[in-house]
Formats: C-alpha cells, structure tokens, sequence
C-alpha cells in the first residue's frame, strides 16, 4: 500500500514563496488560509547574519492528532495516507487545529468567502474556487489530492524552481525517498510529538 | 539555543512560539460551566440541597452546551461531535453531558414539580448513579481535552485533567455553602463544607505550584507560558486575580466567615473564588503557546522543543 509524502531538501530551498503562491493559485484559497508557506529567520550575529528558510506545509501524519482529536470523524486519512477533511461532517469545532503541533489546519471564518483580494467582491475565479470551501469548517492540505488522483504532483512540487521539493510514495524502502532520507539523514519536524510525519527534511 | 532566543512570533511566516488562538472564551466559559455546574450539582447532591442541584444542573446543561454550541462552526452538526468516543475527548464529553442531562433531570423532575418519585425507585437509583458518574466525568474531561495533544506543551500533563477536576470541585463547594447561607443559615447542612473549605483552597494552591514547577522545567514553550504566568504580560492576572483573589482572599474570608457568619460575606466569597476559577481557565487558554518548528537552520532540531 502506498504512502504519499514529501522530502523538502533545505539546501536547495531560497524562500521565493513560490511555492505558497501556487498553493494558494491551485486551491483558491480565501484570505489568510496558507496551506503552504516559508518560515523564515534570521540567525547569526551583525555583521555574519543570514536569512534561512523552512517551507512548511500538512505534514500527513501516519499517527495524526488532529484525526484522533476530531469528535465528528470529519477528519479521515486515505489509503495512500493523506489526511483529508469531510467538510460536510465539519462541526467546526477547531479541536484538530488545537491538536495539530505543526499549525496546518485552518478556519473558513464567517464572511470570509464574501470577498476575494481585491475589494470589489470575488473574482470569477475566486467565486469557483470559494465553492470548495464552507464557512465555520476546517481546511487544509491535501497534498493537492485531485492532482494526485490524476497522476500529477502537487502544486507545490511542480512550481519550486529549485527543485527543492520531491513527492512520491515513502513505502518502497528502495524507493527514491527513503534512498534520500536515508543518504542524506532525513529528518521530521517536531519529532518528540511522535506524529509520524511524511514530509521530510534534508539539509545534509 | 536558549528560551530566552525565542520569542513569540507575530505571524504564521515567522519564526518563534506560536499563540493558541482557536478556543477562546466561549470555550472557557463552556469548560468553566461544566465544572462549576457539575461539582455544584454533585455536592448539593451530597449535602441535599435541591436549589443547588437545581442550579447546578441549569448551569451544565443551558451554560455549558450553550456557550459549545455558540462556539461551534457549523452548529447544527452538533450531533455530528458524538461519532468517535472511541478516540475523542470531546466525543466523550458530548456523550457524559447527554447523560447527565437525562438523568440528572429524572432526579430533579419531581423537586421541581413538587412531588417525590415514587413510580419507580429502581429508576431514580439508577439515574442517581448515572447522574454522579457523567458529572464527576464532566468536572474533569476537560483537562483531557486539552492535554490529549502534544501540540500545546503547557497543556499536555496529566496533572491538567487532576488540576480542572480540583478547581471544579472547589467552586461547586463554595457555591453549595453559599447557596446554603442565602436559603436559611441556623439550619443549614454544609457546616463541614464550610470547615473543609481552607483545606480545599490550600490543596487548589499547593497543586498550581507544583503545576507551575512542573511546566518550568518542561519544554521551552511551556517554560515560556510560566514565564507570561510569573513575569510577563499576564503576571496581574495571574498574582492578582488567581492567587490574591481566588485563593488568599477567598481562604481569608473562609476563615473569617467561620467565626462571623453573615450573608452577604459568602457572597463575596463566592465572588471571589469564581473569580480565580474563571480567569485561570482563561489564562490556561489565552496562554497556551505551540512549539517553534526546529530546523537545524534555525540552531535546532526540535527534540525537546
């Protein structure tokens, strides 16, 4: 059985947010809903500061808190491992927001839909893409599920101009991911949370 | 890299501690309902004062499930939250609060209309005990709610559910003695109460210490939460309304109300107590700081953040 995830090699990443952005243009999502986005800090001491980067997105957990927080059963997870949200089973409760280390659940607030980016209502494609979306609901990542399920990668993987990104299946153990967690010392984020994640990290 | 490195980050693209902003006061007064109402209505329960059952169950039921209700996204899905007891808290709760309310109002029915039961005791003994095991379940639950997850380090002891189920059983205590004291205080039942009462409190005190020296020697983003608690933004709350109001003043005046009973002094003290009570729930919830994602860019990462 296949298990969807990502290593993110850090070495590669530059924090131009391209990702973020063709996250935010394939799922149309509403005003401050970033299911990808750059963390970034600055280290070191004047004058030998640098600027470093940690793209962050649904890290699919095997072991997901936020499904065993969900009271409503909203939250489910796939075959192939990604965690999914049943909108229409949502209570809005924000349990799985609370329960999520990595902060990538997110809340259609009320009245967030009735207005796009600019101030002159929605777009004709933010009036398709807010379709999706259900006021006093949870959303998130979804590993760009309808790409998946038709045989491309995610948004994010596809626009990095670094190539930062690889998105395959984690299973096979000679695998091109597990080859590269494994070369290259891969590690999760968080991992005394014991979430089991399936987005890796790289930076040796 | 230290604690004192880490500040809380202004947005979701930075660097830092991150606030817990998702439950906010409803979901506190909905926590603060449930064990005020529950522990009201089992010690009334326990020292037979029906007003305070009666009370106590109103608050649960109305305060309670009204304040979830107001919080929630979507609800008229309510229903929706009771599906997965088998691994939610909240799933749990829904459940415990259901059957408090069913079988909590089979015992108040015939006090309110002013009958006793008689039709079937069998049933009124079963209610009684249902009644006792979904509230006791309710003044606590709570507290794994909030620590099931790792997420929030602060929240995530086992002392959480221990401490939520302390400060309910205290605010139903002082409650009961008051309500006892306005009803008619010569023939009132709740003497022992008002005796155990300084224990109470002194034993509510010593566990938020140990709660506290606890968290300061957990994670830096618990250490951090007890550092807002002691020295940071939310030191006046917590030194002036959890300690010095809820706890000194309300031992005080515990005290006092001993050798000089009046009424209108179990007001004060109820106010007083409910005072610390809710504003530790709320602090417990405003203060609640996810970790920082760790990279080993960024000096660290993560074991232990």
């Amino acid at each position: 059985m296949a298990r969807l995830g990502m290593v993110i090699d850090l070495k590669r990443c530059i924090g131009c947010n391209a990702c973020t952005l063709a996250c935010k243009q394939e799922n149309g999502t509403p005003e401050g809903v970033h299911y990808a986005r750059v963390i970034t800090r600055e280290v070191g001491t004047y004058p030998t500061t640098r600027r470093t980067f940690l793209p962050v997105l649904c890290n699919h957990c095997d072991d997901a808190p936020c499904a065993q927080a969900c009271p409503s059963g909203a939250t489910w997870i796939r075959n192939d491992g990604l965690v999914m949200v049943d909108r229409e089973k949502c209570i809005g409760c924000r349990a799985c927001a609370v329960a999520c280390p990595y902060m990538n659940r997110h809340f259609i607030e009320k009245g967030l839909l009735e207005h796009g980016y600019s101030t002159d209502g929605l777009s004709p494609y933010e009036a398709i893409k807010f379709a999706e979306f259900e006021e006093g609901t949870m959303t998130k990542c979804t590993f760009c599920a309808p790409r998946v399920d038709q045989g491309l990668e995610p948004a994010c993987v596809v626009t990095c101009p670094t190539d930062a990104r690889i998105f395959g299946d984690l299973e096979p153990e000679d695998g091109k991911l597990q080859k590269l967690i494994r070369e290259r010392k891969g590690w999760t984020l968080l991992p005394h949370c014991n979430t089991k994640p399936s987005v890796f990290y790289l930076d040796e | 890299m230290t604690t004192s490195s880490i500040t809380v980050a202004p947005h979701r693209f930075a660097y830092g501690f991150y606030r817990q902003a998702w439950w906010n006061w409803l979901i506190g007064t909905a926590f603060f309902c449930g064990g005020l109402g529950a522990g009201l209505f089992l010690i009334s329960l326990a020292t037979g004062q029906r007003l305070g059952m009666i009370l106590g169950y109103l608050v649960v039921v109305l305060g309670k499930n009204g304040a979830h209700l107001l919080y929630l996204g979507r609800p008229e899905r309510f229903w929706r939250a009771a599906m997965r007891p088998d691994r939610s808290w909240i799933a749990r709760g829904i459940w415990a609060s259901g059957l408090f309310a069913m079988s909590g109002g089979i015992l108040l029915l015939p006090m309110i209309l002013g009958s006793e039961w008689h039709a079937a005791a069998s049933i009124a003994t079963a209610a009684k005990a249902i009644a006792i095991v979904s509230g006791l379940f309710i003044m606590f639950y709570d507290g794994f709610v909030m620590n099931h997850s790792a997420a929030i380090p602060f929240w995530n002891t086992q002392l959480l559910p221990l401490l939520i189920l302390m400060y309910a059983t205290l605010g139903g205590t002082t409650l009961t003695i008051t309500l006892g004291a306005l009803q008619d205080y010569e023939s009132r039942e709740t003497a022992w109460l008002e005796k155990a009462e300084p224990y109470l409190l002194i034993a509510n005190f010593l566990l938020l210490c140990v709660y506290l020296l606890r968290m300061s020697r957990w994670t830096p983003a618990a250490q951090e939460t007890v550092r807002m608690w002691v020295k940071g933004r939310y030191a006046r709350v917590f030194f002036g309304l959890i300690v010095a109001v809820g706890l000194i003043a309300t031992l005080m005046l515990s005290v006092v109300q001993q050798q000089w009973q009046a009424q209108g002094l179990s007001l004060v003290i109820a106010g007083c107590e409910l005072t610390g009570d809710f504003s530790l729930l709320m602090l417990m919830l405003k203060s609640g700081l996810f970790s920082p994602q760790t990279a080993p860019a960024f000096g660290a990462r993560g074991n232990g953040i």
